[in-house]
Formats: C-alpha cells, structure tokens, sequence
C-alpha cells in the first residue's frame, strides 16, 4: 500500500472517537438536566395602593409573596424575605426591630443589614414601581443590595 | 374405609429423592461432615461470599458487633418497604401530601410501613458511623484493606444521600426546609455555584448553575421532587447496591483482619458458626424494627410551605451538626469545603497511618495517636449534634436544655471582623507555627507540665477578658476548653507521636489535624468574643 496506516495512528483515533464519543455522552446527559422551560410563578405582583402603606415594615404580603413592605418618610422599598445565608425565611420582630432567621440565628435590621450570625451579605430589595395609578409593583427577580445603589430607583421608590 | 396410612418419613424420602429436589439442592443428603459444611457455603448464591473458615476471634460479638451486616439488612428492609411505598405516593407537588396522609390513615398497614421505612433509615445512619469507628479502632482499614475502607467511606455517605433525598418526599414543612437548606449549600460551591466564591468566573447565577441542575428550577419546586425522587428511589439505591457488592467481595479477596487469639489456631467453620450469629443479629434488629414501628409514628409536618420557615428549623439529627457548623462558617466552607475534607481525609487514613501495630484487635496504647485524634474529631460531630439540638431554640438561639423556649432572650450582640492585615497574620501564624513546631521541638515535653502552663497563662487572659472586657465567665471558660483542646490534639499529641513521621504523610496528616482544630477555635471566636470572620474579602465572597 502507498500509504499504510500506521498501528499507533490509528489506536489515536480509534481511542481518540471513544474519549470523544464520551465526552460528548457527559455533555449531553448534563445539558438534559438544564431545563429550557420552567413553570414557576412569576416574580412580578402588584401589592396593592402605595399609600395604603404604614411608616414601617408590613408583613401584609409576607405568607404569600415571601417580601416585606418597608415605608419611610421618604419613600418605600421592598426587601425579599429569603435569608442570605441559606434561603430560610426570616421573622420580623417589632419589639426588636430586627428579623430573625430560624435556621442559623442571622439578625437583620430594617434596612437589611447583617447584625448577627453567619450571613454573609444584606438582604435583598427587589425592584418596586409606583404605577401611574398609584399602585405598588414589587419584581423579586430584579435584585439588589449593594449600599448607596439599593437606596435609589429602581429598588427605592419616592414617596410622601 | 380404612383412611391410608401417612408416613412422614416416607413422603420427606419421596420429596428429597426427586429430581426436582436434587435439582434444587445439590449437596443433599445433609451430613455433619467438615466437607459438608464447607460446602454449605461454596455452594450456596447467598452465602457464598463468606470464606468456608474464619478466625474464632472474627465469631465474638465484642470483635465486630455484627454492624456490617446489620447495615446490609437494614438497607434490605428499606429497599422491600420502599418498594412499597411506591405503590401508593405520587411525587407531584399536588399529591405527595395527601398521600402521605393515606399512607397513615386509608392505607392497610400503610403507616406501619411507612415507620419501618423511616426507623430502618435512621437505624443505618447509625450502625453504619458505628461500622466505621469499629472498622478504625480495631486498625482493620490498614494494608490491604484500604481501598476497601475508601469505598466504605463512599457509601457512608450514600446512606446520607439517600436519606437527605427520602427526606423531601413527604412534602411537609421539615422536607422542603431541610431540602432548601441543603441545595443552597450547593449554590455556594466555589466556581460552580451563584453564591459562592469566584461565582462570576464562569458567569453562574440562579439559573444556571450547579444547584439550578440539581433542583430543576430557581427554588424547590415540582422539579425538585420529581428529581429527588428518581434519584431516592432509583440511581442512588443502584449506584450503592454495586458499591455494597464490591465492598463484600473485597473483604473476602483481601480476607478478614481479626487477629488469631492465639498461636497455630484452627479455624471455625463459618457454616453453622458465623452464619448463626448472623441469623441471630438479623432476627434480633428485625423484631427490634418491628416494635419501634408499632409503637412509634414517624413523624408527619403540615404540608410544604415555601414561603414560611418554621421556627426553629432543624435538620434531621445525623445532619444537625452540619447545620451548627453552618452557624459559624460561610455556607462554601461548612456545606462544601469541610465535607468535602472530611470525606478526603477519611479515605486518606489508610494511605496516611501506615504502622504495622495493632491490626485486628482493639489496643488504645499501640496506636495512641491515631484512636486519640480519630475518636476526637467522632466526639466533636456528636458534641455538635448535640448542641444543634439540644441547645438551639427559636431563631437557632441558644437555649440551655432546662430552658422555656418562651423566656424572652437579649438580642444577639453585634458581631465583628478581623481587620484584613490582622487575618492574615493570624491565619499565616496558625498555619506556619501549627505545621513546623510539632516537627521541628525534638525533645519529650511533659504533658503535665505543659498543661499546667498553658491553663495557667490562660488564667491570666481569662481573668483580663472578664475583669477587663466585661465578657461574662462561661464564655470565657469556652474560650479556654476550646483553646486547650486545641492545643492539646494539635501540638502535643503531634508533636510527641508523629513528629519522626516521613514528610509527605507529616505534612497531609498535621494539615488535617489543623483544619479540624480550626474549627474549634473558630467557634471559641465566635461564642466567646462575637467574631464574625477571621479573613473577610468580600469582593471573592471569601469569608473564613
């Protein structure tokens, strides 16, 4: 033959198709564990009138929508009830003005701010938006914690 | 009519000289022979795993307390009850816990099954931690028998798997907690998780990453379940039944490690002697399961809430330790790198404790070092346990056990960190001095003395911290046990027992010794002096 294959050219790619056919195998066994569509309940609700809020932390939608409801004088924001830590859901305890997680002992105060336990970062505010009817919409998908960029739109929404 | 006269005899003649039976059992007629209790075992499917002859010290209860196969029969038990529960749950979000309920209430016998499913889990948590304590006090993991030991490690944790994926299925409150709980530990791996250090490298974030696979979705939910329940009911079962099957066929190719009790000894048959003891043990945890499941329902929460955690919320028990760990580290530390340590640095003892001393019997004074520090770190998980559940109480806070979880308790003081230079020299100073002093003092040190002379100049400290900085007695008296235990399993027993130890296993062993005893003075941090984080560099998510 003019152009014998050698016998070490062709285990290469004998064993090199098999590394690749397995290969691929993973990849395509992992990629059909990513699920293209998810049915879970959308982020975005709409909380009802902003002005129908107290100054102070409600838990009116606590039970169902997992946020508490902050106002103060100047504004409100919304704060995600989903600890840092691990994802438990704290408590809100007036008499301490703190939230209390029940998983691991992290303290928050109004703002989100860690005081104790092991979370590591505040807690999140979602985005809030005062409708041109005056309702509050509060979207838990879009997130922020960061001091001095929480504090403003879209995660603050200016309110007398 | 004269009715036909019966003869036993003469139908158990006709019975056993068939072919059918011939065909069956091929070492018949049965006669008390040494040939034909060998063969009892060579030629039986189920028995024959065993060697025909076994060392006499392998038949005493006191040797292996038969924990090896009553792990074996208690995953027997939970596959044939499993099983049956399948015949009556649907895992949907919709179903699951209302078939719960019918399991109890509608169900013949459902809940019965349902307690011997859940006891039986319980139970082989249990009895295998005590295999493996067994397993290392009686020096059997050494040549040959490490490989082995590695793969016992492995299913170790299975049986953990397996029971963490058992726990969602109920759907009640402790099921998806606990669920939630345990997959945002994945969220926080480092690289692969949203949470954890390094996330942005590879651009990971809710729903994308390792734990997103791992749930199907951005929270516990329908996929979740679905998931769980493939994995507890099929892969997992499957992947720890081969396991199981290669771990026996180990132990019989690299042969039993009890020690002959004496010179020249003859074996005992294993036919009737072990198999006897096994039936015993077998019959005896099986009657046990049987009255625990009578008397006692496995417990049933209200149905899953994903929005409302109860309070307290606590893990199962063999997992509460975990969780009191996670009260001190980041999640990326106490849910991913600690495990990940301990898993590691139990498959290495073999590789690490090389001495030919004190393999197949129990001896404390031949092997000092490895029973002290072993038996510690087995201590130290139950001491954890025991704190996350008896001395945790509403908002994880620290309640004694004789106390009202009503009492009105202060709020928790303010934490705080290390400044960054301050961490690093801190953290530099215990590694370096932890690693090099045990190695490079070469002279005997009285342990009394050096004792007396550390609780001493902690005396001082102590009585500086309370008088000084106000900080009340048992915190500081914590601060000092902790500091002391410290001391003692991370220099002097180093330092006296493997200091002329080869450099590589020197370096590996005395960097577990320390990652275990960091623990423990992390925490000291933590309950004595409020401290948040040793090392804090936010900007990575790394906090130690």
């Amino acid at each position: 033959m003019a152009n014998p294959v050698k016998r070490k050219d062709f285990l290469w790619m004998g064993w090199g198709a098999f590394a690749a056919f397995l290969g691929g195998a993973g990849a395509a066994t992992t990629r059909f564990f990513v699920p293209n569509i998810l049915y879970e309940p959308s982020q975005k609700f709409n909380a009802g009138k902003a002005e129908d809020f107290p100054i102070g932390v409600s838990t009116l939608w606590f039970k169902q929508q997992r946020v508490w409801i902050v106002r103060s004088a100047q504004g409100i924001y919304a704060l995600w009830a989903r600890c840092t830590h691990l994802g438990c859901t704290p408590n809100w305890f007036i008499s301490e003005m703190r939230f209390k997680c029940p998983c691991h002992g992290s303290n928050y105060n109004p703002a989100g701010d860690v005081l104790a336990g092991p979370a590591p970062k505040p807690l999140w505010r979602c985005r809030v938006e005062i409708t041109a009817t005056g309702d509050l919409v509060i979207d838990k998908a879009i997130l922020e914690n960061r001091a001095g960029v929480r504090e403003k739109a879209p995660f603050f929404a200016e309110y007398a | 009519m004269a009715l036909p006269e019966i003869s036993l005899d003469k139908i158990e003649k006709e019975v056993t000289n068939s072919q059918i039976w011939k065909s069956m059992f091929r070492n018949w007629p049965w006669q008390d022979t040494a040939r034909h209790r060998a063969r009892h075992i060579v030629d039986n499917v189920w028995l024959h795993l065993h060697p025909a002859k076994i060392q006499p010290r392998a038949l005493r209860w006191t040797f292996t307390w038969g924990l090896g196969g009553i792990s074996f029969l208690l995953f027997l038990i939970l596959t044939i009850s499993g099983v049956l529960l399948m015949f009556y749950y649907r895992p949907t979000v919709e179903l699951a816990y209302q078939d719960m309920k019918d399991l109890e209430f509608a169900v013949s016998f459902g809940i019965f099954l349902r307690n011997m499913h859940r006891w039986c889990a319980h139970a082989m948590v249990t009895v295998v931690m005590l295999h493996m304590i067994r397993v290392f006090l009686t020096g059997s993991y050494k040549k040959p028998r490490e490989f082995n030991w590695a793969v016992g490690v492995i299913l170790l944790k299975l049986t953990l798997f397996l029971s963490f994926t058992g726990y969602l299925l109920p759907w009640d409150q402790l099921a998806i907690w606990a669920v939630t709980v345990g997959t945002n530990m994945a969220g926080a791996t480092p690289v692969l998780g949203n949470e954890g250090p390094f996330a942005n490298l590879l651009g990971m974030t809710i729903s994308n990453d390792v734990r997103f696979v791992l749930l199907g979705g951005t929270t516990v939910g329908a996929n979740t379940l679905l998931r769980f329940y493939v994995m507890h009911c099929v892969a997992v079962p499957l992947i720890t039944g081969a396991l199981i099957i290669l771990h026996f066929w180990r132990i019989r190719k690299d042969t039993f490690s009890a020690a002959p009790l004496a010179k020249n000894e003859e074996k005992a048959d294993v036919w009737p002697n072990l198999v006897v003891r096994e039936y015993i043990a077998a019959a005896a945890v099986t009657a046990f399961i049987f009255f625990l499941s009578v008397y006692a329902n496995a417990p049933l929460e209200e149905i899953a809430n994903p929005n409302v955690t109860p309070n307290p919320s606590k893990a199962p028990w063999y997992f509460v330790g975990l969780q009191e760990l996670l009260v001190y580290f980041d999640p990326w530390i106490a849910g991913v790198l600690l495990p990940g340590i301990i898993i590691g640095g139990l498959c290495a003892i073999p590789y690490l404790d090389t001495s030919k001393k004190g393999i197949g019997y129990y001896t404390w004074s031949e092997r000092p070092f490895a029973n002290a520090q072993f038996m510690f770190g087995i201590a130290f998980w139950f001491i954890l346990i025991t704190i996350g559940y008896f001395f945790r109480g509403p908002n994880y806070f620290w309640y004694w056990p004789w106390e009202s979880w009503l009492v009105h308790k202060p709020v928790s003081a303010p934490t705080w960190s290390f400044s960054l230079p301050v961490g690093v020299t801190l953290l530099a100073a215990y590694g370096a001095l932890g690693m090099t002093l045990p190695r490079l003092i070469k002279s005997e040190i009285c342990w009394r003395k050096a004792s007396g002379a550390f609780l001493g100049l902690f005396a001082l400290v102590g009585l500086w911290m309370k008088f000084g900085g106000d900080i009340s007695t048992w915190r500081v008296v914590t601060v000092g046990v902790l500091l002391y235990l410290t001391f003692l399993f991370g220099f002097l027993y180093p330092q006296r027992y493997i200091r002329d130890l080869d450099l590589p296993r020197y370096t590996i062993t005395q960097a577990l010794v320390l990652m275990q005893m960091g623990v423990l003075v992390k925490m000291g941090l933590r309950l004595g002096l409020d401290v948040k984080y040793i090392l804090e560099l936010p900007q990575f998510n790394l906090n130690i």
